[in-house]
Formats: structure tokens, C-alpha cells, sequence
């Protein structure tokens, strides 16, 4: 199935569709035994991460001799209707079938399918697979038996929309098989082999393979379902995504659409009626005579061998047979008995794996609002198959299906059967969809207000091994790493870029900050730091640590002296209580806190400065900045080999370490105390790209700290160097646009206002490579950042002579005239790059602006659905403090120097 | 397309028609815009001579409401919802085009293709 980061994450940021087109390839190998196999390797480039899956498609082969329902022969072709029949209730009637079946019948099904509908076809998961198998026999049977019972359906294909192509007037004898429709009938054997049930396991997305009758062969597509969760597209696209918020436009305005046509939808009254006169005769399949005997005999065989025999193959390749078509399934949703729901349902899910065509389809037809409904079904079956249809629906780029869900309140839906449920598949099929839901900008925040404290409290906080109040005698439990937590962690990664109200949100749930936390921990304390669950983790405990000197209720305290004074005047549209929660009644720290800050103002030193100390212990939010976490993060970026947490590592000690709070103050002191600045330079070697970034900018916002400034001077500026490109060469890893720029612009950062780091760039023979990126990078922001370098350089005098000697002169510092700005690499013009923020004067120093920079940054990349967002509607809310607002991927560089000439052009995002 | 304040201003446009795009509680048009009066014009890159003051397109989100609604980069905006931008600051230029209660903006835009394309063609002028 898929998933989503992602959409991964998402529309903004969620954007995170554009990615993609799939590509797939496809190679077909036609095996003898009649089953072609299809092996697809899909690579969605942005939103999702397909990795690869293997299909099967049966092909059918002829059967030589019909038998009729009853197990007479049919008579061939007698009509259209009979041939039909068998077919679809073979669909169909999977489970639910056998409790209708005629007493004889049962006698000759197999054991396994009398017991499915019963025990559900409990088993061991093994043994399931296989009676998979053994079901095919019990089929084959079973066709026959419901032959009548589908006559009814017969009478569709003339009518029916949706396949006009396919329907073929002569073949209404016999029934086309639509194969093109379905045609990727998968099988059993391939996935089912071996791992079948550890993968799906692990794997949630999957369709999860259940010993339902005919299904079984669709049913083995379980393993394909596997999709990643779109959170992946997310961050990779999130650059992109920023930029398609608003192309969501469109889609976003679809669900519009889509109310009324619902209502009127041209097929509706047909719809109805064929419901109607449908479920007649699906009633008296059930009635059918029953199956032969040696069918019976046959599906053994099939059984044992592991694979099909050719006469079953040819029992389904009949002609004359075929699968029920979109309108069938979907009105079978509304069956009044059970099974027909699930399998139908089921079916659906598989159907629509992969296929973006029918999921449109299925919206079209209105399939959505009642899988919704099966929600809320009593009986686990059901409500399970529907949450696996749902969850195929809902991954992929088409974003009308996750907002048809959404109008049909399925979001609360889902949300109330995860409070509902205990079945562990269940769970995780709810968790994925919600995952693959959450990739979509605009359902971010209803999946916050319906879903968040519930997922938490359900999924997050559980399975974190977090305790609210730990007993005395109960051990501290470890994070377990189900699929549940991950789903659901990757949910809220997604919605976590949401924005400031999103991060405000999913601070103040209650526990989320705090299981989270323990979560990492305790990945660090088992050195299991590597999978996608604790990438989730950082990743939001990156996204919520974004902007918290600015947004965390109370935070001016720590900005602005006059707000100590009066503490009643600060923050009035912060709520109270949370005021009071976090930092009330403590006068004399605060005290201490401005102090603080004060000293940190006049020389930046705060080796001497001690931690505050905390009459109690910091819970919720709190803990996002407390600089116990820098050991944490500090641990990540040691031992974890997942570039994406190494990246949120880095990214959340560059977002706590910007601004001019005294909390950042303590965590740039906390970083070096903790030996994390070799950790982060070492970093700097890194062969991926946005460990690199980010590390760089973490790096940048450190050196605001005298200190760090120093020693980051000393010992990062040859690593910083070795990433730059000499000339017009790329060096060896071939870093992107941004991530120069971010070299650059910590370069800057470090030389400024410290000569003997100029010196050290001088040293580490930076000078000839930020000559040639000045005289000849293709980038005008790369040119733009490496001349402020050379410029601050140029400035120290006492360096000029060391710099003549080398064969420098003035020209090469000065920066490149040039009337028409170079357009930058991406194709944008250099002329928004000019642009001097001006807004970015009022702010607290440059660091939040680069803050600003990276976290969008990260957003694109990384959490992918928050960074496009931050930077572009941020600004907007904000009107009255900031002129313009600067977009994310801005060189910081432009602060430099600036405004005092003439006003610089300003780009606006409007 | 310079033009001395005051005297009428005659180019070719087109009109574009942009539905904001709600995005979380912020309207988007998804573009970005460049030049105004307070600005420096010769840091303009899509101006021909570098005096002209005009507000221009100087980025689209790919996709976007505005490159949907046909936008292009380096359009120069005349008029925003009747409101004359060929003279604003950019802060104004930017508050026009945002105002959170219009839904749709509608653009008079003209662009060097298109009056290129008029005089080549010899077609009417369309005034606007």
C-alpha cells in the first residue's frame, strides 16, 4: 500500500506530491504454469518511498469445462447471466459464503474454509498462507456453488460507465474477463513463500494477507501493499512543498466540488437501482447449490503443491468469468450481511493498491463515505477490511481522496475506532491511514484536533514505555518500536510542520513532549537509533523546538527585561495558566535569568554560567529546551547511521541554540560542555548533503556564543572549507546550492568580529576558493555569501599584508560588479537574493532569521511539510511587526550589510 | 514600458484572474513580487531599461494559484483589483495583493512577450 510521508508528509508542505510520478519498471515473466509474474521496482521520487515490490498477476487460463452452479455442467454460453455468476461470487462471497452455503457444500469445503468465517480463520499465520492456498480449492468449489447466485450482476456491464471499453457486446455471452481493469490480480505464491508473515508484520501497510476464500490470490498482494508512508515524500519534497501549498489550490478546492457531485452524481439513481435489484441476488447465491466434490479434490492438490494446477488456473482464466466491477464492490459495502461488507471491502483494498485510476473511481462513486461508515461496524472484520481500503485510498498524490475522507468525517471515525480498538492490526491500519491522511496540508490540523491527545495518549505515550507518575516499584520501561509508533509518530511528524498553531498544539498535549523524550532516551540508552520511529521522534521534537524562544507561552520573559518587571503585561494572548505552569513564581529566577541574559549581551561568555536549577522537575514543553536534552541529541548525532535523524538532530540544536533567549544561551554553553562541538564538525564530513546543512547552520547559530566562536574558528574552519567547491568544480560530494550557502554563511559568521579566525580561514587555504566562487559560481547566492566573506576578511587590516604576500589584492575582495544579477542555479532570479530583509532589522539578531532559514530548510527536506510553510505564512501572520518576510531558502547572508545605502529590493511572497 | 508619472500609460495586458489559495489561515497567491518605488530599480532583472519602478513577478510557486492562473515570471502588475500598481511602495503593492477579504485577485499584467506579440502580429491594441 502506500503510505505517505509524507505524503510524506506532506502537501506543504504537503505538498509533498508533486514528486511524482512514479516510475516503475516492469518486467514480465510468463512462467509455464499459466501465472505471469510482474516484478515492479517503484521509485517515487518524492512522496512516496516505494522501494520496491513484487507482484504476481495470474493470468487466467481457460477452463475447459464449466460446471454449473450446482455442479452441473453449464451449459455453455446458456446465458449470459450464468457464466457470470461464477466469477463474482467468487468475489464475494469469500467468507460469508460459507454460512449460507447448503449443508452438502460444507461437506465438501475444506476444512479451512468452514472454520473461517467461525474462528476467523484462526490459525497460526502460517498455516494461514497456506490456507490461502487450500481456499483456492475451496473456491474453485465455491463458484460453482454461487453460480446462481450472481445472475443478477449479469445484467450490469451493458450499463455499467466504467468499462465501457472493456465490455465487449459479443463476449456478454460469456463474460469478459477485465483484465485490464484488474488485471493485477497478484499471487499468493511469491510473497507468500517464505516471509510472508514477518512482513506483514512489520510492514502495516500491507494488505494483510487473511484466509479468506476465493480472495486468497488477492489477497497475497498483502506484501504489496507495502508503501511507504508518504512522510517520506514529505521531507524530501519539502521545498517543494512550500511551493505547493499553493498548487494545492487546486485540489484543495476539489473536496469542494466534490460535495454537491456526490449528491448528484449522474450515477447515483442507476446506482441505487442496481443495489437494489443486487442484492437479491446475491442473497440467493448464498443458497446455491453447493460445490463438487472433486473440486474439492483438486484445491488439495493445489494445496500441497504450493502452487495451482492448471485446471484451477483454468477454472479462473474462464472467459466467461470475471471480477465484479467497481459499482458491484462498492454497493456490496452496503450488503446487509457482514462478510459480503469485509470482503467487499477487502477487495476493495486490494483493487485499489497501487492504482490511482480506481481509487479515483471509487471516490467518484461515492466508496469513500461508506468505508467511513463500516468504521464505526461492530464486528472487527468489517471495520478492519474497511480501514485497510481506506488506508490504500488514502496514500498517494491524489489529494481529493484523503479530503473525500476527511468530508465524510472519516478523520474522527478513525480516531474513535483507535480509541475503540485493541486488535493490534487494527491499530496499525488506523495509525497508517492517519499517517498517509496527515501528509496533506490542509487535514493537518484536523487530524490535530480530532486525533492528537488520542494518538498520544493511545499509541504515543504507551508504547514510549513513559510514565506519568511512575510507581516506586515499577521499573522504567523502554520505548517499543512497534509499528503502531511508528505510524502514528510518523502522523505527527507530518502534522507537526503545520505551522505555529500546529507546534503550539502538539507542545501543550499533554505527555507528547514528555513520552517522546523517554522514547529517545531509551532508543539511545538500547543504541537503536537507526530506524524510522526515532527518525519520527526527532523530527517532531525538531519541529516543535522551531521558533520556541518566540513561541512558548512565556517566552518574552526571557527576551525582553520590561516584560520581567510587569509579568502580569506579558504575553496577554498567551493563556495564563500556562504561564503560571512553566516559569510562575519564581521571581528570583527570573532575576537570574535576565542576568543572564545581560551578561551574555555584553561579552558572550557564559562559561561561567551555571544552569538554573529547577525546584521541580520541567515537564511537557519545557522539555524541549532544557539542556538536558543536548545530551540526547548529542548521542543521536554520534551513534545513529539514518541521515534523516542525524539531520533532526542537528536541525533541533540549531533551532534551540537561535535566538536571544536565555535558554539558547545555555543550550550554546551546554553543546560545548558537553563535547558536542567535535561531534558536530565531525559531522561536517558527512557524505549526505542536508547533514551537512544542517550541521553548518547548527554550527552558525553555536558561534553567536563567544566561546564556541572561538573554538569552532579554530577547529571546524578545515572541515567548513573542505566542503566548498574550489571554482567551478563541485568538490567530490557535489553539495547542493543551500548547503554552500550555509557553509558560507557560518564562514561568515565565525570570521566576523574575530580576526584570529579570519586568520584561520587564511590558513586553511580558503581564499583561493572563495575567490573562484566568487568570480564564477553559476549561483548568485553562492557568489553573493562568498563575497561578504571575502569583504569581512578584507576588513581586518592587520591580515592584508599576510594577504598580499599571497598574491591577493584588493579586487579580489571587492565584490563582483554586477549590473544583472546572475541567475541563480535553480533558475531564480538573483534579484530576490538581494533583497535585504528589512524586517529582519526589528528581529533578535540574525540568528532566529537563520533560524528561520533552516528550519524551513528542514521543513523542506526534512519534515518536508512544515518548511514551506513556516517561512512563507509565518511572515503573513506577523503583519505588524515585519515589513516583508523573507523566504526560507534566502541566503542569511544578505544581512550582512545592507540597508544603510538605499532601500534593496524586497521580495514579498504574497 | 517607463512611463513619466501622470501621463496615461498605454501597454498591452492581459488580465489574470487568481483564486487565493487558503492555507491554514493565511490566503497565498504564490507568487512572489519585486520593485515598487521605494525600491532600487536597476537590481531589477526583468525590467528593460533598469529605471522602471513597476512592481514585477519575480517568483511563482510552481503550481500555484498563480502560475495556474497563467502568471509568468517577470510580469510587470499594472493594476490589482482596479487599484493602479505601476506606482506604489512594494509594502503597499504587497498589502494590496493580501488583503484577507478578497478571495480572488484580478491581475492586469503585462509582459514583453505579449507586446512583442501584438506589434508583430499587428493586432489590435487591447487597452485596458
Amino acid at each position: 500500500m502506500m503510505q505517505e510521508p509524507q505524503e510524506m508528509v506532506e502537501e506543504t508542505v504537503t505538498i509533498e506530491e508533486d514528486p511524482g510520478t512514479p516510475t516503475s519498471h516492469v518486467s514480465v515473466v510468463t512462467s509455464d504454469d499459466g501465472t505471469t509474474r510482474r516484478t515492479e521496482t517503484k521509485d517515487y521520487s518524492a512522496n512516496m518511498k516505494v522501494t520496491k515490490m513484487v507482484k504476481t498477476v495470474t493470468t487466467r487460463t481457460v477452463r475447459q469445462m464449466p460446471l454449473g452452479p450446482d455442479g452441473l455442467p453449464l451449459p455453455e454460453g446458456s446465458s449470459p447471466l450464468g457464466s457470470y455468476t461464477d466469477s463474482i461470487d467468487r468475489r464475494y462471497m469469500k467468507n460469508g459464503g460459507d454460512r449460507f452455503i447448503t449443508p452438502q457444500a460444507t461437506s465438501t469445503l475444506t476444512r479451512s474454509y468452514n472454520n473461517s468465517y467461525n474462528d476467523s480463520y484462526g490459525e497460526t499465520p502460517e498455516s494461514q498462507y497456506i490456507r490461502h492456498y487450500g481456499l483456492h480449492d475451496g473456491y474453485a468449489d465455491l463458484t460453482d456453488n454461487y453460480g446462481s447466485l450472481s445472475r443478477g450482476v449479469n445484467f450490469r456491464p451493458p450499463r455499467y460507465p466504467y468499462l465501457p471499453s472493456n465490455y465487449r457486446p459479443e463476449n456478454s455471452y460469456t463474460l469478459p474477463i477485465r483484465k485490464d481493469d484488474y488485471g493485477h490480480v497478484a499471487q499468493p505464491q511469491v510473497p507468500m513463500g517464505s516471509s510472508t508473515v514477518d512482513l506483514n508484520r512489520s510492514q502495516p501497510e500491507r494488505f494483510q494477507p487473511e484466509p479468506y476464500g476465493l480472495e486468497d490470490d488477492r489477497r497475497s498482494l498483502g506484501p504489496e501493499e507495502e508503501e511507504p508512508y508518504e512522510l517520506e515524500p514529505d521531507y524530501s519534497t519539502a521545498n517543494r512543498r512550500t511551493l505547493q501549498g499553493a498548487n494545492r489550490g487546486r485540489t484543495h478546492r476539489e473536496p469542494l466540488r466534490d460535495g454537491p457531485r456526490v449528491r448528484g452524481y449522474p450515477d447515483e439513481s442507476i446506482e441505487a437501482e442496481l443495489i437494489d435489484e443486487r442484492h437479491p441476488y446475491i442473497h440467493g447465491m448464498y443458497s446455491a447449490p453447493l460445490a463438487q466434490p472433486e473440486r474439492g479434490s483438486m484445491a488439495s492438490l493445489d494445496r500441497m503443491g504450493g502452487r495451482r494446477s492448471p485446471s484451477i488456473d483454468s477454472i479462473r482464466k474462464d472467459p466467461r468469468w470475471r471480477d465484479p466491477d467497481l459499482p458491484e464492490v462498492i454497493a456490496m459495502l452496503g450488503h446487509p450481511i457482514d462478510p459480503v461488507k469485509s470482503n467487499a471491502a477487502a477487495y476493495l483494498q486490494h483493487l485499489c493498491y497501487e492504482n490511482d485510476k480506481i481509487k479515483k473511481d471509487v471516490r467518484q462513486l461515492k466508496g469513500i463515505p461508506v468505508l467511513v461508515g463500516l468504521l464505526d461496524h461492530p464486528k472487527s472484520e468489517v471495520h478492519r477490511k474497511a480501514c485497510g481500503a481506506l488506508r490504500n485510498i488514502s496514500y498517494g498524490k491524489d489529494n481529493d481522496n484523503k479530503v473525500a475522507i476527511k468530508n465524510c468525517d472519516g478523520i474522527p471515525a478513525l480516531v474513535r475506532l483507535l480509541r475503540k480498538t485493541n486488535d493490534m492490526e487494527v491499530r496499525e491500519l488506523i495509525t497508517g491511514t492517519l499517517w498517509n491522511l496527515s501528509s496533506y496540508e490542509p487535514l493537518k490540523m484536523v487530524i490535530i484536533n480530532h486525533g492528537l491527545q488520542t494518538m498520544t495518549n493511545e499509541v504515543i505515550i504507551p508504547h514510549s514505555g513513559w510514565e506519568h507518575e511512575p510507581n516506586e516499584d515499577s521499573k522504567p520501561r523502554d520505548a517499543e518500536w512497534t509499528t503502531v509508533f511508528k505510524n502514528t509518530s510518523g502522523c505527527l511528524r507530518n502534522v507537526s510542520s503545520d505551522g505555529a498553531e500546529a507546534r503550539r498544539r502538539l507542545r501543550e498535549c499533554e505527555g507528547l513532549v514528555d513520552a517522546l523524550l523517554h522514547a529517545l532516551q531509551s532508543a539511545v540508552g538500547k543504541k537503536d537509533m537507526d530506524n524510522k520511529s526515532v527518525e519520527n521522534c526527532v523530527c517532531i521534537m525538531r519541529n516543535l523546538s522551531y521558533h520556541v524562544h518566540k513561541e512558548v507561552p512565556g517566552a518574552e520573559k526571557f527576551h525582553d527585561p520590561s516584560a520581567l518587571q510587569a509579568p502580569g503585561s506579558a504575553g496577554p494572548q498567551r493563556k495564563k495558566k500556562d504561564d503560571a505552569g512553566c516559569f510562575g513564581g519564581k521571581k528570583a529566577k527570573e532575576e537570574w535569568f535576565n542576568q543572564g541574559r545581560k551578561n551574555g549581551e555584553n561579552d558572550k561568555n557564559y562559561d561561567t554560567l551555571d544552569l538554573p536549577k529547577r525546584a521541580e522537575p520541567s515537564k511537557g514543553f519545557e522539555l524541549l529546551y532544557q539542556p538536558e536534552v543536548v545530551r540526547l541529541y548529542l548521542s543521536l548525532l554520534t551513534e545513529s547511521q539514518n541521515y534523516n535523524t542525524l539531520e533532526a538532530a542537528a536541525g533541533a540544536l540549531q533551532n534551540l541554540s537561535a535566538g536571544q533567549w536565555t535558554w539558547s544561551n545555555y543550550i550554546r554553553a551546554t553543546v560545548r560542555k558537553e563535547k558536542g562541538l567535535p561531534i558536530l564538525v565531525e559531522l561536517l564530513r558527512s557524505d549526505s548533503d542536508k547533514v551537512v546543512r544542517a550541521v553548518a547552520i547548527a554550527l552558525r547559530n553555536l558561534s553567536i556564543d563567544r566561546r564556541n566562536k572561538d573554538l569552532i574558528g579554530s577547529y571546524a574552519m578545515r572541515d567548513l572549507v573542505s566542503n566548498l567547491p574550489s571554482g567551478q568544480q563541485r568538490p567530490a560530494k557535489n553539495l547542493e546550492e543551500d548547503t554552500v550557502v550555509a557553509i558560507l554563511n557560518t564562514i561568515h559568521e565565525i570570521v566576523t568580529d574575530s580576526s584570529e579566525n579570519a586568520r584561520s580561514l587564511i590558513q586553511a587555504q580558503a581564499i583561493e576558493k572563495l575567490v573562484a566562487i566568487n568570480r564564477t559560481s553559476q549561483s548568485a547566492r553562492e557568489t553573493k555569501a562568498a563575497s561578504h566573506v571575502l569583504q569581512t576578511v578584507w576588513s581586518y587590516k592587520e591580515l592584508r599584508n599576510a594577504l598580499t604576500k599571497d598574491g591577493w589584492n584588493k579586487s579580489h575582495f571587492q565584490p563582483t560588479v554586477t549590473t544583472t544579477p546572475k541567475a541563480t542555479k535553480n533558475g531564480k532570479p538573483s534579484y530576490d537574493d538581494t533583497t535585504l530583509p528589512l524586517m529582519e532589522k526589528n528581529q533578535d539578531g540574525y540568528s532566529t532569521i537563520d533560524q528561520r532559514d533552516k528550519d524551513c530548510r528542514d521543513c523542506k527536506y526534512k519534515t518536508g511539510d512544515g518548511s514551506a510553510d513556516l517561512t512563507e505564512r509565518e511572515p503573513l501572520k506577523n503583519d505588524t511587526n515585519r515589513k516583508h518576510y523573507i523566504r526560507s531558502n534566502r541566503p542569511a547572508v544578505s544581512l550582512v550589510d545592507a540597508c544603510d545605502v538605499k532601500p534593496q529590493p524586497v521580495d514579498s511572497w504574497v | 514600458m517607463l512611463h513619466v508619472p501622470g501621463d496615461p500609460v498605454t501597454a498591452v495586458t492581459v488580465q489574470v484572474e487568481i483564486n487565493k489559495l487558503r492555507y491554514g489561515e493565511n490566503l497565498i497567491l504564490g507568487f512572489s513580487i519585486g520593485g515598487g518605488i521605494d525600491q532600487d530599480p536597476g537590481q531589477n532583472p526583468f525590467s528593460e531599461d533598469k529605471c522602471d519602478k513597476g512592481i514585477y513577478v519575480t517568483n511563482l510557486t510552481p503550481d500555484g494559484p498563480a502560475e495556474k492562473a497563467g502568471l509568468r515570471m517577470g510580469d510587470k502588475i499594472m493594476q490589482a483589483n482596479g487599484w493602479d500598481m505601476t506606482m506604489v511602495t512594494h509594502d503597499k503593492a504587497r498589502k494590496i495583493l493580501t488583503k484577507k477579504k478578497e478571495n480572488v485577485v484580478r491581475l492586469l499584467v503585462t509582459r514583453k512577450s505579449l507586446e512583442e506579440a501584438v506589434k508583430h502580429s499587428m493586432c489590435k491594441w487591447t487597452k485596458q
